[in-house]
């Protein structure tokens, strides 16, 4: 032992950390981490241009506004969430895993999903209050209807979480991330997911509608699943996720 | 001593590094091959060219990789299995990212906070006084000069209070003063029981951490032991001592008819400096014996006779070029 500093516990006694805190001190510095200025501002100016959309369309059209309020929630279910939850999700481990800082969080006795828990929070405190919030505060804009801004709330949420538990995979997964969560998006469920039922159901997009047009009763291209199913199914697919995730993590080559 | 290239060599009595046959390889591409050590407490430098694998060793002791063939043992467990053993180690990788929104004091908090240390910051502010840098500086770590990064790094290692050192290349960046002031640390953190392992391509840096040296080239483990008994076992390889006489020429004369010189060269006398011999002998210890009867005959008297290659670079090549 060093002079001055006090005595450790024997060799052999050390007991752990406890995880608690070590969860929340992991959750501050990966938010802290992957909110850099540059993707704050590039993601709130989707977001501010998703608000100003809604206002455009609750000036443009005063006919039904329930149908053109799901339209404008599909839309942003369909493109500004996911984005932006790849955007925060790929790179909170991502970031890590890239330049090598990893090792500060991996070479501790802290378990592997611990980390991967912590990633999975950050992204869905960063997305909430910068994309879901503006949302359904712009939906509100076009219709204040309950059933309305029930959906996009619960939607939007089961949305966020399930994407994170997806995208925060990815970023463990993959150097490069990013281009393969906008494949994912915009190529798979844009495009292949109205292929097929077997694609239709790969898709993450396919539930939230379900979410929607179950909540509002609005018929919605492949939405056709129950509420139930459409809520458990993201968050089971992206704690599945999460759950690879920690695997491949605790078995990474750490730089 | 031992130098060889899978050589098994017990340095300590109570091994707390286990290496054994251990081999990684990237695709086509060698990294470590057929590695094989025991170290025990105290400063174990890890010398080798850039390249050779020392990297990829240490990160193979911490478990940060596996090895593709072979076993490493941390205090006799698997440290890529075992995350309890993770809490012994204390690793300054050779990358000097770090979490870039955090101050030097809320980095070394969190090291401590993520290995169960009782009073972080405590623990925070007592490793970063030790490193000599001020625990109450809140400017982020990018500010930072490569220096003070390293300290930065040095601290987090240290704040666990670790059994286990692994410090890759952690003199890089650091002034002269604070280069003596680390190999200082060093040396008390293995005098009192750790096991300090340092890797290094500095020749110099490594005679100053101590004596104990594991010499990797190309991935193989060329020698390990003590780098002056190094030398002693090189016998083979030519030796190069510097000959001070008021009488080189005669000297040399001499010389050059003994058994077991080389070669003999001399260097003309400069203003208050007298002239000398270089000799390259294969058997310096007979040379030495040898050089006071030659000067005798030669009716020469010796002002100095030293070696010119008595240091680890030149230990280092031999062994990288065998």
């Amino acid at each position: 032992m060093i002079a001055g500093h006090r005595q450790p516990q024997a060799p052999g006694v050390r007991s752990g950390p406890a995880l608690g805190p070590v969860f929340i001190a992991e959750y501050r510095l990966l938010l802290r981490s992957v909110c850099t200025v540059g993707r704050l501002i590039a993601i709130g100016l989707l977001a501010a241009l998703s608000f100003l959309t809604a206002v455009a369309v609750a000036l443009s059209d005063p006919f039904d506004p329930l149908a053109r309020g799901v339209g404008f929630v599909n839309g942003n279910i369909a493109t500004l969430i996911p984005v932006a939850v790849l955007v925060f999700g790929a790179a909170v481990l991502g970031d890590l895993i890239d330049d090598g800082s990893l090792v500060y969080l991996w070479l501790r006795p802290v378990p592997s999903w611990v980390h991967v828990l912590a990633a999975w929070a950050a992204t869905v405190t960063v997305v909430v209050p910068l994309v879901l919030v503006p949302v359904v505060v712009a939906t509100a804009i076009i219709d204040t209807s309950p059933e309305l801004l029930g959906a996009v709330v619960i939607g939007g949420l089961v949305a966020v979480m399930g994407y994170a538990g997806l995208f925060v995979t990815l970023g463990v997964r993959f150097k490069r991330a990013l281009p393969w969560g906008l494949v994912y998006i915009l190529i798979w469920e844009g495009f292949v997911a109205s292929a097929g039922k077997t694609a239709t159901k790969l898709a993450l997009r396919s539930y939230v509608r379900s979410i929607l047009a179950s909540m509002t009763d609005v018929t919605l291209k492949l939405g056709t699943f129950s509420l139930a199913v459409g809520i458990i199914v993201p968050l089971v697919a992206g704690a599945v996720a999460l759950l690879y995730a920690s695997r491949r993590l605790a078995k990474t080559d750490v730089a | 001593m031992t130098a060889a290239a899978t050589a098994t060599v017990p340095v300590l009595d109570t091994p707390m590094i286990e290496v054994d046959h251990a081999s990684k390889w990237f695709g086509d591409v060698v990294a470590v091959s057929d590695v094989s050590f025991r170290i025990g407490a105290g400063v174990t430098a890890l010398l080798g060219p850039n390249g050779a694998g020392k990297s990829t060793l240490l990160r193979m002791l911490c478990g940060l990789t596996p090895p593709d063939r072979g076993a490493v043992r941390i205090l006799g467990a698997d440290p890529r299995a075992d995350i309890a053993v993770r809490g012994r180690i204390g690793i300054v990788p050779q990358q000097e990212a770090m979490f870039e929104a955090l101050s030097a004091f809320e980095f070394v908090r969190l090291a401590g906070l993520l290995h169960g240390v009782e009073d972080p910051v405590a623990a925070a502010r007592w490793a970063l006084e030790v490193v000599e840098l001020d625990p109450d500086d809140h400017r982020s770590t990018t500010t930072y000069s490569k220096g003070m990064k390293q300290r930065v790094k040095v601290a987090q290692a240290l704040v666990n209070d670790p059994a286990i050192m692994v410090l890759d290349e952690p003199l890089t960046g650091l002034d002269p003063r604070q280069r003596g002031h680390m190999i200082e640390l060093f040396g008390r953190l293995g005098e009192q029981g750790r096991c300090v392992i340092v890797s290094s391509h500095v020749l110099d840096e490594v005679e100053r951490f101590g004596s104990r040296v594991l010499v990797v080239a190309q991935g193989r483990l060329a020698a390990t032991g003590d780098f002056r008994a190094i030398r002693d076992l090189m016998d083979d390889r030519p030796h190069r001592i510097r000959v001070r006489t008021d009488r080189p020429r005669e000297l040399a004369t001499e010389l050059v008819a003994r058994a077991g010189v080389l070669a003999v060269r001399l260097e003309s006398a400069t203003a208050g400096r007298a002239g000398s011999v270089i000799v390259d002998t294969n058997d310096a210890s007979r040379f030495r014996r040898a050089v006071a009867a030659a000067a005798q005959v030669a009716d020469a008297s010796l002002f100095e006779v030293a070696p010119l290659d008595d240091d680890l670079d030149s230990v280092f090549r031999y062994l990288v070029g065998r």
